[in-house]
């Protein structure tokens, strides 16, 4: 037990040396190629030396690396390529230095520099995939050209719960986003694998993890329902862990025989878990669709920006910790100047909610705001804006909240608005619309909710009566 | 000076900074030995604790502690207005419908429902009160109102209803106390002073935390209600009036001209710009930022507060009066100070007391006069707020500190003199509207004479963690560190009641 502790220790120092033979030998390699040039022929003399450091730390890396591969679960080729051409990396720096220090040892040393350069790269990317997974690299540029980035981290809804397959419609999502990632074809950990039924039923290195039938007693459940800090639970603690409902659903599938064909409606269900599967619908997700923040994630906005704004006393932080996207509110200082203006389209990707209620704005001011094209919320309440200015909004294509409320604006300049798709709400209190004019709106925004307010409360007589009076009289 | 002097000197300055030198240099490796193991030391025992201030997220900046914070994740809510209905409302003359409680009036009270239960006012067995209101049902959701409140029951479709809210405090201050503060001794921060520690205010030149009172009477917890308890006192709320000066002493004294008041306060914050450097308080530069505040609301505050420049429908619709104290002014003012970015307001009216000792207390006579004083403001608040579009980021909530008694109260044992009924702490309703709750839902049920709650049961607590949820706040993780240990507003209960959120 105490042997493969320390067994386990000196593999876990891999991720700590592997990077030194890397940095180690790029080094060596710029400097004998920078050394053929009469004014760095200095440099010469360094590299023998670099190389042989750069060996012995890439043996140091094999060693650990080959603890590490003993003591760990990784997908066998993956680790068996890194592994030789790690070897191979190690050997390769031994000639090339024996290369350096005897000239007339009889290999191409441009070749082998060349080589060497080479092995490094596919070593060191192995090695990545491994940890990181095998797209880990490509990942973000898969982004580009697919909408669906969410696509291995949410759970998309389903369209009729009852009739899903439970296995592949309700299980299988849940494992693909809170366990695959430790347990798939690249990286099995406690050698067990997730993403095949039949190698989830085989078990991991501890035995079966499914009991089919009997929850309670499958290894599954059990680590599921453990502490988050008992060590065996899972996910581990730093982990993305599954929600009450995701457990009661695994529950009621293993208790199920873990069927892996029939339907939801085919087995049988307590009201709880009806209506954890209606929760799964895509009804509820519908409602929590329409964000005002977008999904994509952005690039943190220039903190000088942010800071010259504040200096002037304009609200400007993020919506939220851990996201990136901005509001700007312009409660405290109602003044809004072209500096402000130019600031604010600066931060432009950033720029989501817009508060500029009760200011200054005119017509002239929203040619800037129309540039914004990320708001999402848009407060002109309270401004001097009219139709003509209206028209720049035009482009504010994510918006879903329009505040005209107490404004000069007239139908005319409602119209120009027509082209704004996801506009969900939109206040017009005390505009100067007509009746007419609002039964015009409904048909022109069928998919809005127009609120032109102006609500009446009737005047009764108890409003102002004392009870006591009347019961005295 | 002759040329051995001279030489001396140098020698001297020499020597001098030959032993600086020295010093520095063992000064520094001394120093940095110092700093690295301490540097060490402290990462090492980072992951030990919990650090409070990672944990709730929130950093206490003392010379800004009123800027704008971030939530913990996007919120629903930018401000709230709390209708706090001191004394307690009568959940059976409002929301709570019971036809077989009308069926028992008269009647002597079950043991079953005496018995190892305790009360305020009523001893040995007093007799059942029936419904003293008339009932309907109104908008699409369907919900029971009384005729108490004609207007309300006309905006029904924006509001959620609790029915089951339950509380452990059957006296006024204590359950005041728990409702507002989380405990029912004194000493905890409010839940206004929680927000504005979470979330700071966004307009700079008024308080973050509003209080205004009416009825008469302060609440009987006191000021302890609004209270920042053991937060920074910057936190604590601050109490305005709707009639004569909104803050007692803001006008400048007679013959002090606004230069000489910013002029004196400038002396002022430089005089304790010296002292923080010589002691390094932060309480110091939280009253710097005091002082600077104090200025700007001297200009921001009468005006806000100044609610004759409303347009005359606005007050027909709120019912309001220029120039006079009461719930509809303050109302009224909540709106304008929530517009004006101020992000909580607490509104207490005092009078809902209904015990029958007296007819402006009984249920039949003062009760109905409480209701028709706040029924028409309120639902101009719910309507004013959506028609400008403050009620998708408003929380507006409405309720008392516990409900009353299905049975008539019989104080000392002799029937009171007027109909009431006692404190009762086992179902009561409060309601909640705008910034993410439901509309037109009811959540919880009582059972058939409004006794006790058998479904859909809360605490307040529970409405603390949804409150603080709509802010964007994990109740569990906005925590301040006080003697020892992290606090919180719910402490070690509640529970967001997801039920009502859309």
């Amino acid at each position: 037990m105490i042997l493969l502790s320390v067994i386990e220790f000196f593999g876990h120092l891999h991720p700590l040396l592997v990077h030194l033979p890397l940095g180690i030998l790029l080094i060596a390699l710029m400097l004998q190629w920078m050394s053929r040039k009469n004014k760095y022929v200095a440099l010469q003399p360094a590299v023998p030396l670099i190389l042989l450091i750069g060996s012995v730390t890439a043996f140091a890396s094999c060693i650990t690396g080959y603890l590490l591969s003993i003591s760990d679960d990784y997908d066998q080729s993956l680790v068996s390529w890194h592994m030789w051409m790690g070897i191979a990396v190690t050997l390769v720096s031994l000639i090339l230095y024996a290369k350096e220090k005897n000239p007339a040892f009889a290999v191409n040393k441009k070749i082998l520099s060349l080589g060497l350069l080479l092995l490094l790269m596919i070593t060191g990317h192995l090695g990545g995939s491994l940890t990181h997974g095998s797209d880990y690299l490509i990942k973000p540029l898969q982004q580009i050209f697919s909408t669906d980035s969410m696509a291995n981290t949410s759970i998309k809804p389903v369209a009729n719960a009852q009739e899903a397959i439970v296995y592949s419609d309700i299980i299988t999502p849940i494992f693909q986003t809170k366990c695959y990632s430790c347990h798939n074809a690249n990286k099995q950990k406690g050698s067990l694998r997730m993403d095949e039924i039949s190698l989830l039923m085989k078990g991991g290195k501890d035995g079966k993890v499914i009991t089919p039938g009997n929850a309670g007693e499958s290894e599954l459940i059990k680590r599921l329902l453990l502490p988050t800090d008992d060590e065996h639970h899972m996910p581990p603690k730093e982990k993305p862990q599954l929600t009450e409902n995701q457990v009661a659903l695994l529950h009621w599938w293993i208790t199920n025989n873990a069927d892996t064909q029939k339907k939801a409606k085919e087995l049988a269900q307590t009201d709880k878990i009806k209506s954890f599967l209606t929760a799964l619908q895509a009804a509820p997700v519908l409602r929590n669709e329409r964000t005002d923040i977008p999904v994509v994630a952005v690039a943190r906005a220039d903190e000088k920006l942010i800071d010259q704004l504040k200096g002037k006393s304009i609200i400007v932080l993020p919506v939220a910790q851990n996201i990136n996207y901005l509001q700007a509110n312009f409660v405290t200082d109602s003044l809004v100047d072209k500096s402000d203006l130019q600031l604010l389209v600066q931060l432009k990707p950033q720029l989501i909610w817009l508060k500029l209620a009760n200011t200054n704005t005119i017509d002239e001011t929203l040619t800037n705001i129309g540039q914004l094209t990320n708001l999402t919320r848009l407060d002109l309440s309270g401004t001097q804006i009219t139709d003509k200015g209206l028209t720049q909004l035009t482009n504010l294509a994510s918006l879903q909240y329009l505040n005209l409320a107490e404004t000069k604006i007239t139908i005319q300049g409602i119209q120009s608005l027509k082209k704004l798709g996801k506009l969900h709400t939109l206040y017009l209190f005390n505009t100067s619309l007509n009746s007419q004019d609002r039964l015009s709106l409904k048909k022109m925004f069928p998919a809005t909710i127009i609120d032109t307010g102006g609500y009446n409360i009737p005047y009764l007589k108890e409003d102002t009566m004392l009870v006591k009076e009347l019961i005295k009289k | 000076m002759t040329q051995k002097e001279l030489h001396n000197q140098r020698l001297l300055r020499e020597a001098e900074r030959a032993v600086i030198r020295m010093q520095t240099r063992r000064h520094f490796i001394k120093e940095s030995a110092m700093g690295l193991g301490a540097l060490a030391l402290g990462s090492m025992f980072g992951s030990c604790t919990n650090s409070p201030v990672q944990q709730s997220g929130v950093t206490f900046d003392p010379a800004h502690p009123l800027l704008p914070k971030l939530p913990q994740f996007a919120a629903k809510a930018k401000s709230v207005i709390y209708l706090h209905m001191a004394g307690a409302p009568s959940q059976l003359e409002l929301f709570d419908y019971k036809p077989e409680l009308m069926k028992m009036d008269g009647q002597d009270c079950p043991q079953s429902l005496l018995q190892g239960k305790k009360f305020a006012f009523i001893r040995g067995v007093p007799k059942m009160l029936g419904p003293q209101a008339k009932f309907a049902q109104h908008g699409e959701s369907r919900t029971w109102v009384s005729e108490n409140m004609p207007h309300l029951a006309s905006i029904v479709d924006e509001l959620s209803f609790l029915k089951a809210v339950t509380t452990d405090q059957f006296n006024h201050a204590p359950a005041q106390l728990m409702v507002h503060t989380g405990s029912a001794r004194l000493g905890r921060p409010s839940l206004g002073s929680w927000t504005t520690y979470g979330l700071g205010t966004e307009n700079q030149n008024l308080p973050g935390f509003v209080v205004l009172t009416s009825g008469g009477k302060n609440p009987d917890a006191g000021k302890s209600v609004w209270g920042s308890g053991f937060l920074p006192s910057v936190y604590q709320g601050v109490q305005c009036r709707s009639e004569g000066d909104p803050v007692l002493f803001i006008k400048d004294p007679e013959g002090m001209s606004r230069d000489l008041r910013k002029a004196s306060i400038d002396a002022i914050n430089e005089v304790n710009a010296e002292e923080y450097k010589s002691y390094n308080d932060p309480e110091i530069l939280s009253r710097i930022s005091q002082y600077e505040m104090a200025y700007n609301m001297q200009i921001a505050a009468p005006e806000v507060m100044d609610i004759s420049n409303e347009p005359d429908y606005i007050h027909e619709m709120y019912g309001s009066k220029p120039g006079k104290g009461s719930f509809a002014n303050n109302v009224l003012l909540a709106r304008k100070l929530v517009e004006k970015g101020v992000r909580f307001v607490q509104l207490f009216d005092w009078g809902w007391d209904s015990h029958g000792t007296d007819a402006s207390l009984a249920i039949d006579l003062g009760f109905i006069n409480k209701c028709r004083s706040v029924d028409k403001c309120i639902t101009a608040l719910i309507l004013d707020l959506k028609q400008r579009g403050l009620l998708e980021e408003t929380l507006v909530v409405w309720g008392g500190e516990f409900g009353r008694t299905p049975m008539a109260e019989n104080r000392e044992g002799k029937p009171n003199p007027y109909k009431g009924r006692d404190h009762h702490t086992e179902a009561f309703t409060m309601w909640m509207a705008g910034a993410g709750i439901k509309k037109g839902f009811t959540y919880g049920e009582t059972d058939e004479i409004g006794y006790s709650a058998i479904s859909g049961k809360v605490e307040p607590f529970d409405i603390q963690a949804t409150i603080l949820n709509q802010l964007g706040f994990d109740h569990e993780k906005l925590t301040y560190e006080f003697q020892g240990r992290p606090f919180r507003l719910t402490d070690t209960r509640g529970k967001v009641i997801t039920d009502i959120l859309s």
